[in-house]
């Protein structure tokens, strides 16, 4: 029984961050703008939370501080891929290595080694957030204006901007969404883990850009793909050195899953193909 | 004139980060250049990163040229290193290294290969499809020398080291250059031959430029959009081998530094030019090597390298890899 609980709570530990991610990738990419920097956003949030609390004492402080970072990074994003019509693959990989450098340098330079411990974060309002957010976003992009014209964007940019929507507005917007929800996911990583570790993020934000493929680009598949992983991860810590139908496979192989579905999912051999018609298009 | 207004920008980051760090720019600037270029060891140590950076690039680059973005190659690099250094720790002498090779250009090619075919017969972006296979080869890999392939003599993660005298040979001592230096410069050349004199090479182009156009004319673009793929990891596979045989001589967890995505700055730079690869990969070489000097020297975090790093990136590429909007219909 104890096992069990731990099990569920592990999942939702390590899930909620997958879906703040995931759902914060949903708007950028159904507004048309390839996004593979949720990590780089996670990551400069992570720090920026880890450094504005504990300078301040205020966890409000360092979570509006991490948004902000996350949101003016998701806005450099906007701006190369949109303004200057960079290609949203090059921008991504630039912002990913700018953030890591960037955090390992903050952290490096400012954290005090001998500072007194993280204050914790409400964990539970994150959570029922959390899990409450892909269904508002399921409701908002099906049965309001803003949602629809964010989906016709991403469908078709030129005929949006003939029925006189602005794409590189509705974008813009979009990605300050994904700003808002990256910096929130990182903020829950540092406080669930409550101490700061270089390269924070590890990878989370690719498992969300596969948890967003592997939902076909919906809100709601999308939640259940990132619980999924966070139920996985966790049951792979949990079975760690015992064995499970006389193997004992190593935790690499489990490791791997998210990465595996997602190639499945992205070879068509999940049902039809749900790119998004618009995405990469300016 | 944005582009002068960008690396003003980003010269003035770097500034303000270095002054922030307490450090003197000259000085961190200097250290930078003694620490990768000052002296015969500094210098070996710069190679050591050249030559990956080289041969990754022109993976990167020959990709690029048939429309793809290979970000793939840090996980084509470190499944040719796996595969090498198994194959010459079985086989001593020439002949080992020689397979090896081999064994990774062909493991390379299969990993790039489910890549190219998503993207040429599903439409799945390339670019989501390797992130997932770099991934998995990083995992697999730890795997497999934490377990089977482990050296038992050692602590680590890692397979047992090949005799040094079986590794490949240096062209030149004091400095000391690999051979490796001359299978990537020879890369570089073939490269830059064979997309711009052949007929493959053509319709390599072609498909990248404007797929439908290059089916139109004929050519099989899908067809040309996975062999450009598997080629790519081949010359990705090859890259990490040599870096087994040349310098490592065993295969670790976590062997690639990111050599995969420092080609795509490093691709990105060279443009459309191949040639231009060797300046460019001597950058980030210098990069690279400099930015551990000065950790150490002036106290400046490590992490400022991959800031300027992609700095660069944003810069290169709005010079050279601008995204201009096709009308359709």
């Amino acid at each position: 029984m104890n096992d069990l609980r731990l099990l569920l709570e592990g999942t939702v530990i390590l899930g909620t961050p997958l879906i703040l991610a995931a759902i914060g990738g949903y708007f950028s990419e159904r507004s048309g703008v390839i996004n593979i920097a949720l990590e780089g956003k996670m990551l400069i949030a992570t720090i920026t939370v880890w450094l504005v609390t504990i300078a301040t004492g205020q966890p409000v402080i360092g979570v509006a501080a991490g948004i902000g970072a996350s949101i003016l990074f998701s806005m450099f994003h906007w701006l190369l891929t949109q303004r200057y019509s960079l290609d949203p693959i090059v921008s991504g990989m630039a912002i990913n290595a700018i953030a890591f450098g960037a955090a390992n340098f903050l952290d490096k330079r400012f954290t005090d080694p001998d500072q007194a411990g993280f204050p914790k974060l409400p964990l539970m309002a994150f959570w029922v957030f959390a899990l409450v957010l892909p269904f508002l976003v399921w409701l908002y992009v099906r049965h309001t204006r803003g949602g629809l014209r964010l989906l016709a964007v991403g469908s078709d940019p030129e005929k949006a901007r003939q029925m006189g929507v602005f794409p590189q507005r509705t974008r813009l917007m979009a990605l300050i969404a994904t700003g808002v929800l990256c910096g929130l996911a990182g903020a829950l990583i540092v406080s669930n883990a409550g101490s700061y570790v270089d390269n924070m993020t590890a990878g989370r934000g690719f498992i969300a850009l596969a948890a967003l493929i592997l939902g076909g680009w919906r809100p709601l598949p999308t939640l259940a793909a990132c619980i999924a992983f966070g139920f996985f991860y966790q049951l792979q810590i949990q079975l760690q050195g015992t064995q499970v139908l006389g193997i004992s496979a190593p935790r690499e192989l489990w490791l791997c899953l998210p990465y595996i579905a997602t190639l499945v999912a992205l070879a068509g051999l999940l049902g039809r193909n749900r790119t998004p018609a618009g995405l990469g298009k300016p | 004139m944005k582009i002068w207004a960008l690396l003003a920008i980003a010269v003035g980051l770097v500034y303000g980060a270095l002054v922030v760090a307490g450090a003197a720019p000259a000085d961190t600037a200097q250290s930078l250049i003694q620490g990768s270029l000052g002296s015969a060891k500094a210098l070996e140590g710069t190679m050591k990163h050249f030559t990956p950076l080289l041969i990754a690039g022109v993976a990167v680059f020959f990709a690029l040229r048939a429309g793809l973005f290979n970000i793939g190659v840090e996980g084509q690099f470190t499944v040719g290193a796996f595969v090498c250094a198994v194959v010459a720790l079985r086989m001593p002498g020439w002949l080992g290294l020689i397979v090896g090779i081999l064994a990774a250009a062909v493991a390379g090619a299969l990993w790039a290969y489910p890549a190219g075919w998503i993207k040429a017969m599903r439409g799945g972006h390339e670019v989501i499809s390797t992130i997932m296979l770099n991934n998995i080869a990083g995992q697999l890999s730890t795997a497999a020398v934490a377990g089977p392939f482990k050296d038992p003599n050692q602590q680590g993660t890692t397979t047992a080291s090949i005799d040094p005298a079986l590794m490949l040979p240096a062209i030149w001592q004091d400095p000391r250059i690999s051979a490796a230096l001359l299978v990537a410069v020879l890369f570089v050349i073939g490269i830059w031959r064979w997309l711009g004199r052949t007929v493959p090479g053509y319709e390599l182009q072609a498909a990248g430029a404007n797929p439908k156009a290059a089916t139109l004319a004929g050519i099989d673009a899908p067809k040309v959009t996975i062999r450009a793929m598997a080629i790519s990891g081949a010359i990705g596979g090859i890259a990490g081998a040599l870096q087994v045989v040349a310098y490592e001589g065993r295969f670790f967890a976590g062997f690639s530094s990111g050599y995969g995505f420092d080609a795509l700055g490093v691709a990105l730079l060279a443009g459309s030019n191949p040639l231009i690869l060797f300046p460019s990969a001597a950058l980030f070489a210098i990069l690279a090597k400099g930015s551990t000097t000065i950790q150490v020297m002036n106290g400046v975090p490590k992490g400022i390298s991959f800031v300027i790093l992609g700095l660069l990136i944003v810069i290169f590429a709005a010079i050279r890899y601008r995204k201009v909007p096709v009308k359709e219909s």
